[in-house]
C-alpha cells in the first residue's frame, strides 16, 4: 500500500480523487490548502503527491510547491508529483511560458482535468511502480 | 472513400489560403514613440534613396557640361562649369554619413537621432540648393521652385510648426541668394547664354524684388496649403490607429476573458465529471439498473462538454497572439505516428482500421497546432467511417513541392452543398450529427486557423456515403 497525498483546493474533486486511490488500495489523505499540504508532508513523506496549480491565495502556488519540495534537503526532494489541474500543460492562462516548461518544472507527470479516473488510476499506479522499481535499484 | 473505378461523383473543396489574423503586438508604454522613430528612421532612408537620384542627376549634369558642350548653345543655355561635380561631391559625402548614422540608429533602437538626422539633411539640402539656383539664376529661371520639393516634403514628414520652420529657412536662403547675386559678391553669369534675359529681370531696380518676393509668397501659400492637408491627414491616421489600437485592446481582453472563463468553468466541471464516473466505476456501490443508465448519461455528456471546452481553449490559444509556441523543425511522420497512437481507442471502439504509409518530411512548425490539425483530422475520419471501415494515412515529401499528407476514409462522405461551410465555427452537417453525436463543429474550425497560420493547402474531396479524402500541402522548408 502506498501513502499518496492529495493538495486541491476543490473539495469535491479531491474526494472522487481519492476515493479512486483508496478503491486501488492506496492509502489517500486530502489537503485543501498549500500551507497545511507542507505540515502534513514534513509529518508523514508520501510515496506521491497529486497537485493542483491554481490555489484560491496563490494561481500558481502548485508551482511553487513542486520547486519548493525539490530544493528542499529532505526526502520531499524525491517524492514524485502528478500535476492534476485545469490548466492546459501547454497554453498558459497568466503563467509565464516558464511556467509550464516541462524542462523546468520540475513534476513527474501532468495530466488535465477533467479527467478520466481510469487513466488517473493508471498513470498512478505507473509512477510508483517506477518510484519503486528505482528505490530497489538504488538499493542493490 | 471512391476509388478510380467508382461512378459516384466527387466534390472537392479547396480551403482558401488566408494568413489568419493575428492580433497587433500590444502597445505597450513607449511603443508609441518606438512607432515614431521607425517612421523617422524609414523616411530618412528614404530622403538618401531620393538624394543618390539628385547626386546622379548633378553628375549627369557637368558631365554633359564636359563632354556635349556643343549641345548647350542651340538651347540658348551655358554648358556648366565644374560647379555640379562639386555640390555632388558635397552630397555624396554627407549621404554616406547620413547612411552610416542611420544603420547606427537601426542596430542600437535606444539611439534617438533620427529626429536630427533628418533635420540636417533638409537644412544641407536646402544650402546645396541654394547653391545651385545661384548658379543656375535666381530670377531669371525657375530654379526657385525647387525649394518647394523641400516645402512639400517637410509638411508631410514634421509637424506644422517644424514645417514652417523648414519654409522659413528655405525663404531665408533664397533671399539670401537673389541679396548675394544682386550685389554681386559672386559673380555669376546665370545658365541662360542670352545676357538680355537676365537684363531685363533686372532692368527695373524693383523689378527683382517684385520677383523674389511673388516667389516666397508662393512658398508659403504652398506651405500653408501642404501642411494643412497634412495635419488633416495625420489627424486621420491618428485617429484610425487609436481606433484600432483600442480594438485590438478589446479583442484581446475578450480572448482572455473567454479563456479565464472557460478554465473557471473547467475545475468545478471535472469535480462533477469525476464524480459521475465514481458512481459509474462502482467505487460507491452497485447502482440500480435505471440509475445507472441515468449516471451513464452525464457521464457521456461529460466526455462531450470536456471535448467542447478542450477544443474552446484550442481555438481561442489559436487566435490568441499571447506567449504563442516557437516553431520548430518537425518530422510530420512521427506526428501523424502521434496523432493516430491518439485516436487509437475511437478507432478500436468502432472497429476501424487506420493504414498508414508514413516516409519523413520535415517542416517547421509549432508541434502542438501541427499535433492539433493532423488529430482532428484523423479523429474525423475515423468517427465518421461506418462500423469496419478503414481509413488510410500516406505522408509523403515531394522533390517540387513541400510534403504532402492525405487522410482518407470511407465513411459518410459531405454533400458538395456544404463542404465550404465545414470549416466554419459549431457548423455540424446533419449527416454529421446523425452519425456522431459528440461531434463539437470545432475541430475543423480549429484544422482552418492552424492551416492558416502554416500556410498549409487544405484540400477536401468527398463524396456522399463515399467517403472522404483530406489532402494538406504543405510549404516547402528552406
Amino acid at each position: 500500500m502506498s501513502y499518496v497525498l492529495v493538495v486541491d483546493d476543490d473539495e469535491d474533486f479531491a474526494t472522487a480523487t481519492a476515493t479512486v486511490l483508496r478503491g486501488e488500495g492506496h492509502d489517500a489523505r486530502i489537503e485543501l490548502d498549500l500551507s497545511a499540504a507542507i505540515r502534513s508532508m514534513t509529518e508523514r513523506v508520501p510515496d506521491l503527491v497529486v497537485l493542483d496549480v491554481m490555489f484560491p491565495e496563490d494561481s500558481t502556488g502548485g508551482f511553487e510547491l513542486a520547486r519548493k519540495m525539490r530544493r528542499s534537503e529532505s526526502a520531499l526532494k524525491d517524492v514524485p508529483i502528478l500535476m492534476l489541474t485545469a490548466v492546459n500543460t501547454r497554453f498558459p492562462l497568466g503563467f509565464s511560458s516558464k511556467d509550464i516548461d516541462e524542462d523546468w518544472l520540475p513534476v513527474t507527470d501532468f495530466l488535465e482535468k477533467p479527467v478520466d479516473l481510469d487513466v488517473l488510476a493508471a498513470r498512478v499506479a505507473s509512477i510508483l511502480a517506477n518510484r519503486r522499481s528505482a528505490r530497489g535499484g538504488a538499493r542493490e | 472513400m471512391s476509388t478510380s473505378t467508382d461512378s459516384t461523383p466527387r466534390y472537392t473543396y479547396q480551403l482558401p489560403v488566408a494568413v489568419a489574423p493575428s492580433e497587433p503586438p500590444l502597445a505597450a508604454e513607449g511603443a508609441t514613440a518606438s512607432l515614431q522613430d521607425a517612421l523617422l528612421v524609414g523616411n530618412l532612408l528614404w530622403f538618401v534613396r531620393l538624394r543618390w537620384v539628385a547626386i546622379f542627376a548633378l553628375i549627369g549634369f557637368g558631365a554633359a557640361g564636359l563632354l556635349v558642350r556643343g549641345a548647350f548653345p542651340p538651347l540658348g543655355l551655358r554648358p556648366p562649369t565644374g560647379w555640379p561635380f562639386l555640390i555632388a561631391a558635397l552630397l555624396l559625402l554627407a549621404n554616406l554619413g547620413y547612411l552610416g548614422h542611420a544603420r547606427l540608429i537601426v542596430r542600437n533602437p535606444q539611439h534617438r537621432g533620427a529626429a536630427w538626422n533628418l533635420w540636417v539633411q533638409i537644412v544641407a539640402d536646402l544650402l546645396a540648393l541654394t547653391v545651385v539656383v545661384y548658379f543656375l539664376g535666381s530670377l531669371e529661371t525657375t530654379a526657385p521652385f525647387m525649394y518647394l520639393a523641400h516645402v512639400v516634403l517637410a509638411c508631410i514628414f514634421f509637424p506644422r510648426w517644424q514645417s514652417f520652420v523648414v519654409v522659413v529657412v528655405a525663404s531665408g536662403l533664397y533671399a539670401a541668394c537673389v541679396i548675394v547675386e544682386r550685389l554681386e559678391i559672386v559673380h555669376t553669369p546665370g545658365i541662360y547664354l542670352d545676357p538680355l534675359l537676365r537684363q531685363a529681370m533686372t532692368g527695373h531696380s524693383a523689378f527683382p524684388w517684385v520677383t523674389a518676393s511673388s516667389a516666397l509668397g508662393i512658398f508659403f501659400v504652398v506651405w500653408f496649403l501642404a501642411s494643412h492637408l497634412s495635419s488633416l491627414v495625420r489627424q486621420q491616421e491618428r485617429e484610425l490607429a487609436e481606433a484600432n489600437w483600442r480594438l485590438t485592446i478589446a479583442q484581446r481582453d475578450k480572448t482572455r476573458h473567454m479563456l479565464r472563463t472557460t478554465h473557471e468553468l473547467k475545475a468545478p466541471f471535472a469535480a462533477i465529471a469525476a464524480n459521475a464516473q465514481l458512481l459509474l466505476r462502482g467505487n460507491c456501490g452497485v447502482l440500480p439498473g435505471e440509475a445507472a443508465e441515468v449516471v451513464r448519461r452525464i457521464a457521456a455528456r461529460c466526455r462531450r462538454l470536456a471535448l467542447e471546452i478542450q477544443e474552446m481553449l484550442q481555438l481561442a490559444n489559436l487566435r490568441s497572439a499571447d506567449e504563442q509556441p516557437k516553431p520548430l523543425r518537425l518530422d510530420l511522420a512521427e506526428m501523424v505516428r502521434w496523432a493516430i497512437a491518439r485516436v487509437g481507442a475511437a478507432a478500436q471502439e468502432r472497429r476501424v482500421t487506420v493504414d498508414a504509409d508514413l516516409a519523413p518530411a520535415h517542416v517547421v512548425a509549432v508541434e502542438d497546432h501541427i499535433k492539433m490539425l493532423l488529430t482532428n483530422i484523423i479523429a474525423n475520419a475515423v468517427v465518421y467511417s461506418y462500423e469496419g471501415g478503414s481509413v488510410r494515412v500516406r505522408c509523403h515529401a515531394t522533390a517540387a513541392d513541400g510534403p504532402v499528407i492525405t487522410i482518407e476514409d470511407e465513411g459518410i462522405g459531405i454533400p458538395a452543398d456544404k463542404l465550404p461551410r465545414i470549416f466554419d465555427e459549431y457548423y455540424r452537417t446533419e449527416e454529421a450529427v446523425r452519425h456522431n453525436k459528440d461531434s463539437t463543429g470545432l475541430g475543423l474550425a480549429i484544422v482552418r486557423h492552424v492551416a492558416a497560420s502554416h500556410e498549409i493547402r487544405v484540400q477536401v474531396e468527398s463524396a456522399p456515403n463515399r467517403g472522404t479524402r483530406f489532402t494538406l500541402r504543405f510549404p516547402r522548408t528552406g
